[in-house]
């Protein structure tokens, strides 16, 4: 089944409430109420790849946080600061990925719209695909070492200025290029032209959308009561 | 050739691209030092700033205007903001500030400017580690204890962020690596970058 978006002011209200729920909040562990929120929230964009992938991820948090609080379970690779940190921060991470894996059009629509400045929407469609580009751009420069035989530990433990050079240098060299054709790419799409700017991708609020923004506000107000407050 | 501040689309997803970067590097350098507790607290802090000063003196070589600094400070601050340390987003701001003053005329034609402006935010950074210790120290010690944290690695904590001699050592440590990191980078820029015709 196809992937349902909602509106891209219902997925910032949902991302608001998460980092204000998470920053308020008096109790680290009833975060959880505001996953199954964020949870349900995939479930009725059918965002199912997504939900699978952190369901798995969360249930991981979840045992480990359970074995170090009750079994006293000490980690040599993974601090438990971190495992309490990832639960904590679970909700902003799953709403926040839902947004910026929001099909570009949808949020420039939406910004322009809101009459955004256009170098502050680019900034934030840039920000928004760095983690896919990187990926693949990372993957290349480790084939390209491997190539060279420049991957093995020996080498890494031998000569680590030297890795980290071959590594950061066609990264970088890589990241300008890719900074060039993206604002060509914008240029010549307009993104310099003045004058509103108008989308194929516009759409407005649905009835679905305003529930999951009733929803997302009851929520974070129901979850701030019953958890307490820091302030 | 006359040069004006006017951003353009190129420098602006220049400055985004290079600054979410220089984040991501922070971020992984940080989660690997929580290894060990002296790495984490002491050195990490340092690495990071040593291993980032190329990609900011590329940046800052690269577009060529005011604020660039001001901008990647903010995002920074923004992450930590996303992550419920709001307070760290004025700070960050601030130390952007700094920076933008020593940059302010023409600074990224000099390499001693960049170099000042890194060290400098070197230095200020550590503020990551010790503003929750001076002024929100319940809500951290709270929430390392919620996570099961032993005891030990909080009384490190304390040890390394209250004793003057540690707290010296830090401070000296990462503003040294900042300074190695922004010479280094300035060598980077003359054997790869200038000759690759991208500055």
């Amino acid at each position: 089944m196809q992937r349902e978006n909602l509106a891209v002011p219902v997925k910032l209200w949902a991302l608001g409430c998460t980092i204000i729920g998470i920053s308020l909040t008096d109790d680290t562990i009833l975060t959880c109420v505001l996953v199954m929120a964020g949870f349900l929230y995939l479930a009725v964009q059918r965002n199912w790849r997504l939900l699978q992938s952190f369901g798995v991820f969360y249930g991981i948090l979840a045992v480990l946080l359970y074995l170090i609080r009750n079994h006293g379970l000490h980690m040599v690779l993974f601090s438990e600061f971190y495992v309490l940190m990832f639960w904590n921060l679970f909700a902003v991470f799953l709403v926040g990925w839902d947004l910026i894996t929001t099909p570009p059009g949808e949020l420039s629509a939406f910004m322009s719209r809101i009459h955004m400045p256009t170098s502050a929407i680019l900034g934030l469609l840039v920000m928004f695909r760095f983690f896919p580009t990187m990926k693949a751009e990372l993957k290349n420069v480790w084939c390209s070492m491997r190539n060279r035989g420049l991957t093995a530990p020996a080498q890494f433990f031998l000569h680590p200025a030297e890795s980290c050079e071959y590594v950061l240098v066609p990264l970088l060299l890589r990241c300008l290029q890719i900074a060039d054709q993206l604002s060509v790419s914008a240029v010549a799409r307009g993104a310099e032209a003045p004058g509103r700017r108008s989308s194929y991708y516009e759409k407005s609020m649905t009835l679905k959308d305003w529930c999951c923004f009733i929803l997302w506000s009851a929520v974070t107000v129901l979850f701030l009561w019953k958890g307490g407050m820091r302030i | 050739m006359s040069q004006t501040n006017k951003w353009t689309v190129k420098d602006v997803i220049t400055t985004v691209l290079l600054t979410v970067l220089l984040i991501f590097i922070q971020l992984v350098v940080n989660m690997v030092c929580m290894v060990n507790d002296f790495v984490s607290m002491v050195l990490s802090v340092g690495f990071t700033m040593l291993l980032c000063a190329p990609v900011y003196f590329l940046m800052v070589s690269r577009v060529r205007k005011r604020f660039v600094s001001l901008i990647y400070m903010t995002i920074l601050g923004l992450v930590f903001l996303i992550m419920g340390n709001w307070y760290l987003l004025p700070y960050y701001m601030a130390v952007g500030a700094v920076c933008e003053v020593i940059l302010w005329k023409n600074g990224w034609e000099s390499k001693k400017k960049i170099t000042a402006a890194w060290t400098v935010s070197s230095l200020l950074y550590n503020g990551v580690n010790l503003l929750p210790l001076w002024f929100f120290w319940d809500t951290y010690e709270a929430f390392a204890i919620s996570s099961g944290m032993e005891q030990s690695y909080i009384d490190s904590f304390v040890r390394y962020y209250s004793s003057a001699g540690w707290l010296a050592f830090i401070v000296v440590f990462t503003t040294a690596c900042g300074f190695l990191g922004s010479i280094i980078g300035g060598r980077l820029m003359n054997k790869h970058f200038k000759k690759a015709g991208v500055l």
